[in-house]
Protein backbone atom coordinates (compact mmCIF):
# COMPACT_ATOMS: atom_id res chain seq x y z
CA UNK A 1 0.00 0.00 0.00
CA UNK A 2 2.52 2.44 0.91
CA UNK A 3 5.07 1.19 -2.26
CA UNK A 4 4.96 4.80 -4.00
CA UNK A 5 5.97 5.91 -0.78
CA UNK A 6 9.07 4.00 -0.31
CA UNK A 7 9.62 4.14 -3.49
CA UNK A 8 10.33 8.20 -3.49
CA UNK A 9 12.48 7.37 -0.37
CA UNK A 10 14.61 5.16 -2.53
CA UNK A 11 14.90 7.52 -5.66
CA UNK A 12 16.48 10.21 -3.46
CA UNK A 13 18.27 7.88 -1.69
CA UNK A 14 20.25 6.69 -4.54
CA UNK A 15 21.70 9.78 -5.94
CA UNK A 16 23.44 10.43 -2.40
CA UNK A 17 27.14 10.04 -2.66
CA UNK A 18 28.83 6.59 -1.38
CA UNK A 19 30.25 8.79 1.53
CA UNK A 20 27.22 9.40 2.69
CA UNK A 21 25.89 6.15 2.59
CA UNK A 22 28.56 4.92 4.64
CA UNK A 23 27.99 7.80 7.30
CA UNK A 24 24.33 6.99 7.77
CA UNK A 25 24.48 3.33 8.19
CA UNK A 26 26.61 3.72 11.20
CA UNK A 27 23.44 4.18 12.72
CA UNK A 28 21.46 1.32 13.78
CA UNK A 29 18.60 2.74 13.50
CA UNK A 30 18.77 3.26 9.97
CA UNK A 31 20.36 0.34 8.88
CA UNK A 32 17.01 -1.66 10.02
CA UNK A 33 14.58 0.95 8.76
CA UNK A 34 16.31 0.67 4.95
CA UNK A 35 16.20 -3.04 5.95
CA UNK A 36 12.59 -3.22 7.11
CA UNK A 37 11.15 -0.80 4.28
CA UNK A 38 13.31 -0.71 1.29
CA UNK A 39 14.25 -4.10 0.71
CA UNK A 40 11.92 -6.88 -0.97
CA UNK A 41 11.83 -9.74 0.53
CA UNK A 42 14.17 -11.94 -1.65
CA UNK A 43 16.77 -9.31 -0.80
CA UNK A 44 16.03 -9.04 2.71
CA UNK A 45 16.93 -12.94 2.51
CA UNK A 46 20.23 -12.47 0.99
CA UNK A 47 20.92 -10.32 3.51
CA UNK A 48 19.76 -11.83 6.28
CA UNK A 49 22.14 -14.90 4.93
CA UNK A 50 24.98 -13.21 4.29
CA UNK A 51 25.06 -11.33 7.48
CA UNK A 52 27.16 -13.68 9.82
CA UNK A 53 28.95 -14.87 6.70
CA UNK A 54 32.71 -14.00 7.42
CA UNK A 55 33.90 -14.38 3.52
CA UNK A 56 32.08 -12.47 0.69
CA UNK A 57 29.74 -15.05 -1.07
CA UNK A 58 30.35 -16.17 -5.04
CA UNK A 59 28.16 -15.60 -7.52
CA UNK A 60 27.98 -19.03 -8.83
CA UNK A 61 27.08 -20.25 -5.26
CA UNK A 62 23.95 -17.21 -5.10
CA UNK A 63 23.15 -18.81 -8.07
CA UNK A 64 23.00 -22.30 -7.24
CA UNK A 65 20.47 -20.86 -4.47
CA UNK A 66 17.93 -20.09 -6.84
CA UNK A 67 15.26 -21.89 -8.42
CA UNK A 68 16.06 -22.07 -12.35
CA UNK A 69 13.66 -20.59 -14.25
CA UNK A 70 13.03 -16.95 -15.78
CA UNK A 71 10.57 -15.45 -13.07
CA UNK A 72 13.05 -16.15 -10.28
CA UNK A 73 16.07 -15.10 -12.40
CA UNK A 74 14.31 -11.85 -12.88
CA UNK A 75 13.53 -11.78 -9.18
CA UNK A 76 17.22 -12.19 -8.04
CA UNK A 77 18.32 -9.41 -10.51
CA UNK A 78 16.01 -6.96 -8.90
CA UNK A 79 16.89 -7.72 -5.35
CA UNK A 80 20.35 -7.98 -6.43
CA UNK A 81 20.18 -4.05 -8.11
CA UNK A 82 18.01 -2.58 -5.34
CA UNK A 83 20.84 -3.71 -2.80
CA UNK A 84 23.63 -2.04 -5.24
CA UNK A 85 22.21 0.97 -5.62
CA UNK A 86 21.15 1.03 -1.65
CA UNK A 87 25.19 0.48 -1.43
CA UNK A 88 24.28 -2.57 0.83
CA UNK A 89 25.92 -4.93 -1.70
CA UNK A 90 29.20 -4.99 -3.12
CA UNK A 91 31.12 -6.96 -6.31
CA UNK A 92 34.27 -8.40 -4.52
CA UNK A 93 35.88 -11.87 -4.87
CA UNK A 94 36.28 -14.74 -2.83
CA UNK A 95 39.65 -16.55 -1.97
CA UNK A 96 39.86 -18.43 -5.02
CA UNK A 97 39.25 -15.82 -6.76
CA UNK A 98 36.07 -15.68 -8.14
CA UNK A 99 33.28 -12.76 -8.37
CA UNK A 100 31.44 -12.43 -5.05
CA UNK A 101 29.48 -10.34 -3.59
CA UNK A 102 29.96 -9.00 0.28
CA UNK A 103 28.05 -6.94 2.76
CA UNK A 104 28.89 -3.16 3.22
CA UNK A 105 30.84 -3.54 6.75
CA UNK A 106 29.23 -0.51 8.15
CA UNK A 107 25.34 -1.62 7.26
CA UNK A 108 26.26 -4.89 8.44
CA UNK A 109 27.84 -4.16 11.61
CA UNK A 110 24.88 -1.80 12.51
CA UNK A 111 22.35 -4.74 11.31
CA UNK A 112 23.75 -6.88 13.81
CA UNK A 113 23.96 -4.73 16.49
CA UNK A 114 19.80 -3.52 15.64
CA UNK A 115 19.30 -7.25 15.72
CA UNK A 116 20.53 -8.15 18.76
CA UNK A 117 19.97 -5.36 20.71
CA UNK A 118 24.10 -5.08 21.60
CA UNK A 119 26.42 -1.84 21.98
CA UNK A 120 25.72 1.31 23.46
CA UNK A 121 24.61 3.56 20.59
CA UNK A 122 21.21 5.12 21.51
CA UNK A 123 20.22 5.48 18.06
CA UNK A 124 16.67 4.31 18.77
CA UNK A 125 16.08 6.95 20.93
CA UNK A 126 16.77 7.76 24.15
CA UNK A 127 13.09 7.76 26.61
CA UNK A 128 12.97 10.16 28.92
CA UNK A 129 14.12 9.15 32.48
CA UNK A 130 11.70 11.23 34.80
CA UNK A 131 7.73 10.74 34.01
CA UNK A 132 6.10 14.13 32.60
CA UNK A 133 4.15 15.71 34.89
CA UNK A 134 1.33 16.33 33.02
CA UNK A 135 1.49 12.83 30.70
CA UNK A 136 0.30 13.27 26.73
CA UNK A 137 -2.21 10.81 26.01
CA UNK A 138 -2.40 8.89 22.57
CA UNK A 139 -5.56 10.90 21.46
CA UNK A 140 -4.09 13.84 22.32
CA UNK A 141 -0.73 13.03 20.10
CA UNK A 142 -3.56 12.13 17.14
CA UNK A 143 -5.49 15.20 16.96
CA UNK A 144 -2.32 17.09 17.45
CA UNK A 145 -1.14 14.92 14.45
CA UNK A 146 -3.78 15.79 12.56
CA UNK A 147 -4.98 19.24 13.48
CA UNK A 148 -0.94 20.43 11.70
CA UNK A 149 -0.77 17.58 8.96
CA UNK A 150 -4.45 18.95 7.86
CA UNK A 151 -3.49 22.37 8.17
CA UNK A 152 -0.76 21.74 5.78
CA UNK A 153 -3.58 20.19 2.88
CA UNK A 154 -5.25 22.60 3.20
CA UNK A 155 -2.69 24.89 2.08
CA UNK A 156 -2.03 23.10 -0.55
CA UNK A 157 -5.91 22.40 -1.55
CA UNK A 158 -7.00 26.04 -0.69
CA UNK A 159 -5.09 27.92 -2.64
CA UNK A 160 -6.75 25.85 -5.60
CA UNK A 161 -10.29 27.88 -4.39
CA UNK A 162 -9.45 30.40 -2.00
CA UNK A 163 -12.24 31.00 0.34
CA UNK A 164 -13.22 27.79 0.85
CA UNK A 165 -10.03 26.77 2.87
CA UNK A 166 -7.16 28.22 4.79
CA UNK A 167 -9.14 28.40 8.26
CA UNK A 168 -5.75 27.11 9.81
CA UNK A 169 -2.76 29.12 9.78
CA UNK A 170 0.31 26.84 8.80
CA UNK A 171 4.25 28.74 9.94
CA UNK A 172 6.06 30.58 6.89
CA UNK A 173 8.75 27.97 7.20
CA UNK A 174 6.38 25.41 5.90
CA UNK A 175 5.03 28.35 3.40
CA UNK A 176 7.98 28.04 1.63
CA UNK A 177 8.94 25.10 1.69
CA UNK A 178 5.44 23.84 0.06
CA UNK A 179 6.61 26.99 -2.31
CA UNK A 180 9.98 25.48 -2.86
CA UNK A 181 8.58 22.00 -3.53
CA UNK A 182 6.59 23.59 -6.25
CA UNK A 183 3.08 21.92 -4.67
CA UNK A 184 2.01 25.38 -4.91
CA UNK A 185 2.87 28.38 -6.98
CA UNK A 186 2.80 32.06 -5.64
CA UNK A 187 1.03 34.32 -8.51
CA UNK A 188 1.36 37.98 -6.48
CA UNK A 189 0.42 37.30 -3.21
CA UNK A 190 -2.20 34.48 -3.78
CA UNK A 191 -0.86 30.81 -3.85
CA UNK A 192 -2.27 28.29 -6.72
CA UNK A 193 -1.87 24.31 -6.89
CA UNK A 194 0.76 23.23 -8.96
CA UNK A 195 0.51 19.80 -10.91
CA UNK A 196 2.82 18.24 -7.91
CA UNK A 197 0.62 19.80 -5.55
CA UNK A 198 -2.23 17.58 -7.42
CA UNK A 199 -0.61 14.58 -6.87
CA UNK A 200 0.51 15.28 -3.68
CA UNK A 201 -2.84 15.78 -2.25
CA UNK A 202 -4.33 12.39 -3.38
CA UNK A 203 -1.74 10.31 -2.27
CA UNK A 204 -2.29 8.23 0.81
CA UNK A 205 -0.90 10.02 3.97
CA UNK A 206 2.49 8.14 4.40
CA UNK A 207 3.54 9.25 0.69
CA UNK A 208 2.46 12.32 1.52
CA UNK A 209 4.56 12.43 4.54
CA UNK A 210 8.22 11.32 2.53
CA UNK A 211 7.11 13.49 -0.46
CA UNK A 212 7.09 16.35 1.82
CA UNK A 213 9.68 14.97 4.00
CA UNK A 214 12.35 14.37 0.64
CA UNK A 215 11.93 18.41 0.04
CA UNK A 216 12.60 19.18 3.56
CA UNK A 217 16.00 16.88 2.72
CA UNK A 218 16.55 18.92 -0.50
CA UNK A 219 15.31 22.29 1.03
CA UNK A 220 17.91 21.06 4.37
CA UNK A 221 21.27 20.38 2.63
CA UNK A 222 21.50 23.72 1.20
CA UNK A 223 21.01 25.61 4.57
CA UNK A 224 24.24 23.57 5.38
CA UNK A 225 22.29 21.17 7.30
CA UNK A 226 24.17 18.00 7.20
CA UNK A 227 21.92 15.10 5.57
CA UNK A 228 23.23 12.50 7.38
CA UNK A 229 21.99 13.64 10.62
CA UNK A 230 18.81 14.91 9.18
CA UNK A 231 17.83 11.21 7.84
CA UNK A 232 19.09 9.41 10.42
CA UNK A 233 17.23 11.55 12.80
CA UNK A 234 13.83 10.46 10.59
CA UNK A 235 15.00 6.89 10.39
CA UNK A 236 15.44 7.04 14.30
CA UNK A 237 11.82 8.94 14.87
CA UNK A 238 10.07 5.66 12.45
CA UNK A 239 11.77 3.56 15.53
CA UNK A 240 10.31 5.11 18.49
CA UNK A 241 7.15 4.39 21.01
CA UNK A 242 4.12 5.71 20.70
CA UNK A 243 2.88 7.79 23.56
CA UNK A 244 6.31 8.17 25.24
CA UNK A 245 8.65 11.17 25.66
CA UNK A 246 12.31 11.02 24.25
CA UNK A 247 15.04 13.43 25.48
CA UNK A 248 16.57 15.79 23.71
CA UNK A 249 19.75 15.21 25.01
CA UNK A 250 21.72 13.05 22.95
CA UNK A 251 20.49 14.99 19.57
CA UNK A 252 22.88 16.92 17.79
CA UNK A 253 22.14 20.63 17.22
CA UNK A 254 20.94 20.15 13.44
CA UNK A 255 18.36 17.39 14.63
CA UNK A 256 17.32 20.00 17.64
CA UNK A 257 16.78 22.52 14.69
CA UNK A 258 14.52 20.04 13.21
CA UNK A 259 12.70 19.21 16.00
CA UNK A 260 11.15 22.55 15.70
CA UNK A 261 10.14 21.73 12.03
CA UNK A 262 8.71 18.15 12.45
CA UNK A 263 6.71 20.16 15.32
CA UNK A 264 5.35 22.41 12.59
CA UNK A 265 4.44 19.21 10.28
CA UNK A 266 2.66 17.13 13.12
CA UNK A 267 5.46 14.64 13.38
CA UNK A 268 6.58 15.38 16.75
CA UNK A 269 4.73 16.96 19.67
CA UNK A 270 6.98 19.32 22.02
CA UNK A 271 4.87 21.39 24.74
CA UNK A 272 7.21 24.51 24.39
CA UNK A 273 10.04 24.97 21.92
CA UNK A 274 12.27 25.14 25.43
CA UNK A 275 11.36 21.83 26.64
CA UNK A 276 13.40 18.79 26.71
CA UNK A 277 11.42 15.73 25.97
CA UNK A 278 9.40 15.17 22.76
CA UNK A 279 6.55 13.11 21.77
CA UNK A 280 6.89 11.18 17.94
CA UNK A 281 2.68 11.08 16.68
CA UNK A 282 1.87 8.43 14.79
CA UNK A 283 2.77 9.94 11.78
CA UNK A 284 6.28 9.65 12.81
CA UNK A 285 6.66 5.97 13.94
CA UNK A 286 4.75 5.28 10.76
CA UNK A 287 7.17 6.54 9.00
CA UNK A 288 8.87 3.15 8.25
CA UNK A 289 6.18 0.45 8.65
CA UNK A 290 3.39 -0.42 7.03
CA UNK A 291 0.94 0.57 9.31
CA UNK A 292 -2.09 3.51 8.15
CA UNK A 293 -0.49 6.65 9.19
CA UNK A 294 -3.63 8.39 10.79
CA UNK A 295 -6.71 5.81 12.17
CA UNK A 296 -9.84 7.34 11.12
CA UNK A 297 -8.69 9.62 8.79
CA UNK A 298 -11.99 10.93 7.25
CA UNK A 299 -10.66 14.59 6.32
CA UNK A 300 -7.42 13.90 4.26
CA UNK A 301 -7.58 12.61 0.91
CA UNK A 302 -5.47 9.39 2.45
CA UNK A 303 -6.32 6.51 0.06
CA UNK A 304 -6.77 2.78 2.28
CA UNK A 305 -5.97 -0.39 1.04
CA UNK A 306 -7.96 -1.29 -2.26
CA UNK A 307 -9.54 -4.45 -0.46
CA UNK A 308 -11.24 -3.24 2.20
CA UNK A 309 -12.17 0.04 1.55
CA UNK A 310 -13.84 2.20 4.29
CA UNK A 311 -13.17 -0.15 6.84
CA UNK A 312 -11.96 2.57 9.44
CA UNK A 313 -13.32 5.34 6.80
CA UNK A 314 -16.33 6.93 6.17
CA UNK A 315 -17.63 7.50 2.41
CA UNK A 316 -19.36 10.42 1.65
CA UNK A 317 -19.48 10.31 -2.44
CA UNK A 318 -22.64 8.99 -4.57
CA UNK A 319 -22.05 8.97 -8.21
CA UNK A 320 -24.50 8.55 -10.45
CA UNK A 321 -24.67 6.66 -14.06
CA UNK A 322 -25.94 10.07 -15.31
CA UNK A 323 -22.31 11.92 -13.59
CA UNK A 324 -24.18 13.83 -11.17
CA UNK A 325 -22.04 13.48 -7.97
CA UNK A 326 -23.53 13.71 -4.31
CA UNK A 327 -20.65 14.64 -1.31
CA UNK A 328 -22.14 14.28 2.14
CA UNK A 329 -19.77 16.77 3.79
CA UNK A 330 -19.65 20.64 5.33
CA UNK A 331 -15.93 20.10 5.17
CA UNK A 332 -14.11 22.48 3.15
CA UNK A 333 -11.01 20.08 2.54
CA UNK A 334 -13.10 17.34 0.90
CA UNK A 335 -15.20 19.99 -1.01
CA UNK A 336 -11.71 21.99 -2.36
CA UNK A 337 -10.44 18.57 -3.70
CA UNK A 338 -13.88 17.24 -5.40
CA UNK A 339 -13.72 20.85 -7.14
CA UNK A 340 -11.12 19.87 -8.53
CA UNK A 341 -12.18 17.40 -10.79
CA UNK A 342 -15.83 17.93 -11.15
CA UNK A 343 -18.44 21.18 -11.57
CA UNK A 344 -19.63 21.84 -8.12
CA UNK A 345 -22.93 23.03 -8.37
CA UNK A 346 -25.23 23.75 -4.80
CA UNK A 347 -24.14 23.77 -1.92
CA UNK A 348 -26.51 22.38 1.17
CA UNK A 349 -25.61 22.34 4.51
CA UNK A 350 -24.68 18.70 4.97
CA UNK A 351 -24.63 18.27 1.27
CA UNK A 352 -23.05 19.51 -2.22
CA UNK A 353 -23.88 18.53 -5.22
CA UNK A 354 -21.75 18.38 -8.37
CA UNK A 355 -21.25 16.86 -11.82
CA UNK A 356 -18.50 15.19 -13.50
CA UNK A 357 -18.35 16.91 -16.74
CA UNK A 358 -15.47 16.39 -19.90
CA UNK A 359 -14.27 20.07 -19.03
CA UNK A 360 -13.75 19.74 -15.18
CA UNK A 361 -12.20 16.41 -15.77
CA UNK A 362 -10.06 17.58 -18.59
CA UNK A 363 -9.33 20.92 -16.28
CA UNK A 364 -7.82 18.54 -13.73
CA UNK A 365 -6.04 16.56 -16.27
CA UNK A 366 -4.09 19.34 -17.65
CA UNK A 367 -2.55 20.03 -14.22
CA UNK A 368 -1.68 16.99 -13.89
CA UNK A 369 -4.32 14.49 -12.12
CA UNK A 370 -4.53 11.26 -13.62
CA UNK A 371 -8.08 9.53 -14.31
CA UNK A 372 -7.28 6.70 -12.58
CA UNK A 373 -6.23 9.16 -9.27
CA UNK A 374 -9.58 10.44 -9.68
CA UNK A 375 -10.91 7.15 -9.81
CA UNK A 376 -9.10 5.89 -7.11
CA UNK A 377 -10.39 8.73 -5.05
CA UNK A 378 -13.84 8.38 -5.88
CA UNK A 379 -13.91 4.28 -5.21
CA UNK A 380 -11.94 4.99 -1.62
CA UNK A 381 -14.65 7.62 -0.67
CA UNK A 382 -17.08 6.23 -2.20
CA UNK A 383 -20.44 6.40 0.25
CA UNK A 384 -21.63 3.30 2.12
CA UNK A 385 -24.72 2.76 -0.29
CA UNK A 386 -22.35 2.78 -3.73
CA UNK A 387 -20.49 0.15 -1.60
CA UNK A 388 -22.79 -2.01 -1.23
CA UNK A 389 -22.89 -2.58 -5.42
CA UNK A 390 -20.69 -4.08 -7.27
CA UNK A 391 -18.45 -2.29 -9.03
CA UNK A 392 -19.07 0.30 -6.35
CA UNK A 393 -18.75 2.92 -9.46
CA UNK A 394 -20.99 2.77 -12.13
CA UNK A 395 -19.13 1.63 -15.18
CA UNK A 396 -20.00 4.40 -17.36
CA UNK A 397 -18.53 7.29 -15.73
CA UNK A 398 -15.40 5.69 -14.76
CA UNK A 399 -14.90 4.51 -18.91
CA UNK A 400 -16.06 8.09 -19.84
CA UNK A 401 -13.73 9.21 -17.27
CA UNK A 402 -10.50 7.24 -18.62
CA UNK A 403 -12.01 8.31 -22.42
CA UNK A 404 -11.57 11.77 -21.76
CA UNK A 405 -8.27 11.33 -20.37
CA UNK A 406 -7.00 9.44 -23.70
CA UNK A 407 -8.59 12.01 -26.00
CA UNK A 408 -6.01 14.44 -24.56
CA UNK A 409 -3.10 12.19 -24.98
CA UNK A 410 -2.19 11.39 -28.77
CA UNK A 411 1.48 10.11 -27.93
CA UNK A 412 2.87 8.85 -24.99
CA UNK A 413 6.46 9.52 -24.12
CA UNK A 414 9.18 7.56 -21.98
CA UNK A 415 12.49 9.47 -21.49
CA UNK A 416 15.13 7.43 -22.08
CA UNK A 417 18.71 5.96 -24.11
CA UNK A 418 18.02 3.88 -26.76
CA UNK A 419 20.54 1.01 -27.31
CA UNK A 420 22.29 -0.05 -30.29
CA UNK A 421 25.27 -1.29 -31.84
CA UNK A 422 24.66 -4.56 -29.37
CA UNK A 423 26.25 -7.35 -30.90
CA UNK A 424 25.41 -10.88 -32.16
CA UNK A 425 22.07 -11.88 -32.28
CA UNK A 426 22.90 -13.52 -29.43
CA UNK A 427 24.80 -10.49 -27.65
CA UNK A 428 21.66 -8.65 -28.17
CA UNK A 429 19.23 -11.41 -26.95
CA UNK A 430 21.03 -11.46 -23.16
CA UNK A 431 21.41 -7.71 -23.46
CA UNK A 432 17.56 -7.71 -24.15
CA UNK A 433 16.86 -10.02 -20.96
CA UNK A 434 19.19 -7.84 -18.77
CA UNK A 435 17.60 -5.11 -19.32
CA UNK A 436 13.98 -6.80 -18.74
CA UNK A 437 15.14 -8.44 -15.55
CA UNK A 438 16.49 -5.19 -14.10
CA UNK A 439 13.06 -3.72 -15.23
CA UNK A 440 14.29 -1.04 -17.30
CA UNK A 441 13.35 -2.15 -20.81
CA UNK A 442 10.50 -0.19 -22.13
CA UNK A 443 10.43 -1.22 -25.53
CA UNK A 444 12.29 -3.63 -27.96
CA UNK A 445 12.70 -3.49 -32.10
CA UNK A 446 13.87 -6.37 -32.51
CA UNK A 447 14.15 -5.88 -36.63
CA UNK A 448 16.16 -2.98 -35.99
CA UNK A 449 18.74 -4.40 -33.20
CA UNK A 450 17.80 -1.79 -30.94
CA UNK A 451 16.32 -1.30 -27.48
CA UNK A 452 14.99 1.44 -25.58
CA UNK A 453 15.79 1.39 -21.49
CA UNK A 454 14.47 3.79 -18.82
CA UNK A 455 18.16 4.12 -17.39
CA UNK A 456 21.51 3.26 -17.97
CA UNK A 457 23.82 3.12 -15.66
CA UNK A 458 23.25 -0.36 -14.73
CA UNK A 459 23.14 -1.07 -18.44
CA UNK A 460 26.71 0.38 -19.23
CA UNK A 461 28.09 -1.63 -16.21
CA UNK A 462 26.95 -4.58 -17.72
CA UNK A 463 28.29 -4.13 -21.57
CA UNK A 464 31.70 -3.22 -19.53
CA UNK A 465 31.32 -6.41 -17.48
CA UNK A 466 30.71 -7.98 -21.21
CA UNK A 467 33.80 -6.79 -23.04
CA UNK A 468 35.55 -7.36 -19.93
CA UNK A 469 34.60 -11.01 -20.17
CA UNK A 470 35.17 -11.38 -23.92
CA UNK A 471 38.37 -10.14 -23.73
CA UNK A 472 39.26 -12.61 -21.02
CA UNK A 473 37.71 -15.52 -22.98
CA UNK A 474 39.74 -14.00 -26.08
CA UNK A 475 43.26 -13.65 -24.04
CA UNK A 476 42.41 -17.68 -22.71
CA UNK A 477 41.72 -18.94 -25.76
CA UNK A 478 45.69 -17.41 -27.24
CA UNK A 479 46.89 -18.81 -24.32
CA UNK A 480 45.21 -22.31 -24.61
CA UNK A 481 46.39 -22.00 -28.00
CA UNK A 482 49.99 -21.54 -27.54
CA UNK A 483 49.67 -24.20 -24.65
CA UNK A 484 48.04 -26.50 -26.84
CA UNK A 485 50.31 -25.83 -29.57
CA UNK A 486 53.61 -26.62 -27.11
CA UNK A 487 52.04 -30.19 -26.73
CA UNK A 488 51.55 -31.22 -30.22
CA UNK A 489 53.37 -34.27 -30.06
CA UNK A 490 51.28 -35.78 -27.53
CA UNK A 491 48.33 -33.16 -27.54
CA UNK A 492 45.46 -33.38 -30.50
CA UNK A 493 46.39 -30.49 -33.40
CA UNK A 494 45.31 -26.95 -31.60
CA UNK A 495 42.51 -25.03 -33.71
CA UNK A 496 43.45 -21.77 -32.42
CA UNK B 1 30.62 -1.58 -28.96
CA UNK B 2 26.91 -0.77 -28.14
CA UNK B 3 26.13 2.95 -28.76
CA UNK B 4 23.27 4.84 -25.87
CA UNK B 5 21.69 7.83 -27.19
CA UNK B 6 19.47 9.45 -24.86
CA UNK B 7 16.32 11.18 -25.74
CA UNK B 8 12.55 10.72 -25.42
CA UNK B 9 10.66 7.40 -27.13
CA UNK B 10 7.42 8.75 -28.54
CA UNK B 11 4.48 5.91 -28.84
CA UNK B 12 1.55 7.06 -31.30
CA UNK B 13 -0.92 6.27 -34.14
CA UNK B 14 0.81 6.09 -38.23
CA UNK B 15 -1.30 9.67 -38.61
CA UNK B 16 -0.19 11.04 -35.51
CA UNK B 17 3.31 10.43 -36.78
CA UNK B 18 3.03 11.78 -39.70
CA UNK B 19 2.18 15.22 -37.84
CA UNK B 20 5.21 14.85 -35.92
CA UNK B 21 7.27 14.29 -38.57
CA UNK B 22 5.89 17.39 -41.26
CA UNK B 23 6.36 19.33 -37.73
CA UNK B 24 9.73 18.49 -37.30
CA UNK B 25 10.26 19.06 -41.30
CA UNK B 26 8.93 22.67 -40.46
CA UNK B 27 11.44 23.38 -37.96
CA UNK B 28 14.97 22.61 -39.49
CA UNK B 29 14.13 18.71 -38.41
CA UNK B 30 15.41 19.49 -35.45
CA UNK B 31 13.44 17.74 -33.25
CA UNK B 32 13.37 14.12 -34.35
CA UNK B 33 16.76 12.13 -33.81
CA UNK B 34 15.35 8.92 -35.56
CA UNK B 35 12.54 7.38 -37.14
CA UNK B 36 12.04 3.76 -36.22
CA UNK B 37 8.83 2.68 -37.33
CA UNK B 38 5.15 3.15 -37.87
CA UNK B 39 4.22 4.08 -34.35
CA UNK B 40 7.80 5.47 -32.84
CA UNK B 41 10.10 7.97 -32.92
CA UNK B 42 12.88 8.92 -31.01
CA UNK B 43 12.96 12.75 -30.21
CA UNK B 44 15.56 15.18 -28.47
CA UNK B 45 14.87 15.45 -24.99
CA UNK B 46 15.41 19.21 -24.84
CA UNK B 47 12.68 19.42 -27.68
CA UNK B 48 9.46 17.04 -26.45
CA UNK B 49 7.78 19.97 -24.91
CA UNK B 50 8.32 21.99 -27.83
CA UNK B 51 6.98 19.43 -29.85
CA UNK B 52 3.86 18.50 -27.51
CA UNK B 53 2.93 22.27 -27.83
CA UNK B 54 2.95 22.33 -31.49
CA UNK B 55 1.51 18.95 -31.73
CA UNK B 56 -1.51 20.43 -29.75
CA UNK B 57 -1.86 23.61 -31.82
CA UNK B 58 -1.41 21.28 -35.21
CA UNK B 59 -4.46 19.12 -33.43
CA UNK B 60 -6.55 22.34 -32.66
CA UNK B 61 -6.72 23.09 -36.22
CA UNK B 62 -7.59 19.75 -37.69
CA UNK B 63 -9.98 18.44 -34.80
CA UNK B 64 -13.20 19.45 -34.41
CA UNK B 65 -14.25 19.10 -30.53
CA UNK B 66 -18.30 18.06 -30.23
CA UNK B 67 -20.17 20.84 -28.42
CA UNK B 68 -20.28 20.40 -24.52
CA UNK B 69 -23.84 19.33 -23.97
CA UNK B 70 -25.73 21.42 -21.68
CA UNK B 71 -25.26 21.60 -17.41
CA UNK B 72 -28.60 22.65 -16.58
CA UNK B 73 -30.78 20.83 -14.89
Amino acid sequence: MSSTASQRALDYLEQLPGTTFTKLYQQPSTALAIFRRMLPHLAKTLVMAMLYMPTPFSVADLDLWMKPGNDSLQARDRALSVLQRLRILFDGQDAAGRAAYRLSDSFAKSLRLALTGSGNHRSFGVPCSTPDKTPVTVEYLDAFARKQWDAILYYVVGSASVGLGGSVEISPGTQQLLQKGEFVKLHGRSAAITQTGFTFLLQEINAQIWTLLIVYLEVSSSLQMDPVDVLSFLFTLGSLELGISYSTSNLTPTQRHMLEDLADFGLVYRRSAESTRYYPTRLATTLTSDAPALPNNSLTAATTNPSDPGSNEKGYIIVETNYRLYAYTNSPLPISILSLFAQLHTRYPNLITAKITKSSIQAAISSGITADQIITYLTTHAHPVLRRQQPILPPTVVDQIRLWQIEGERMTAWQGFMIRDVGSQEDYDKAVAYAEALGVLRKEFRSRGSFFVSRMDQMSTYFKGQVAKKKAAQAQAVAQGQNSKGNTPLGTPSKA
Amino acid sequence: MPRAMPGVLVQCDPSIKAIIVKINAEHNHDIIVEEIDEEHVLVKTSKHELLKNLLKDALKDTVKEAAESSESE
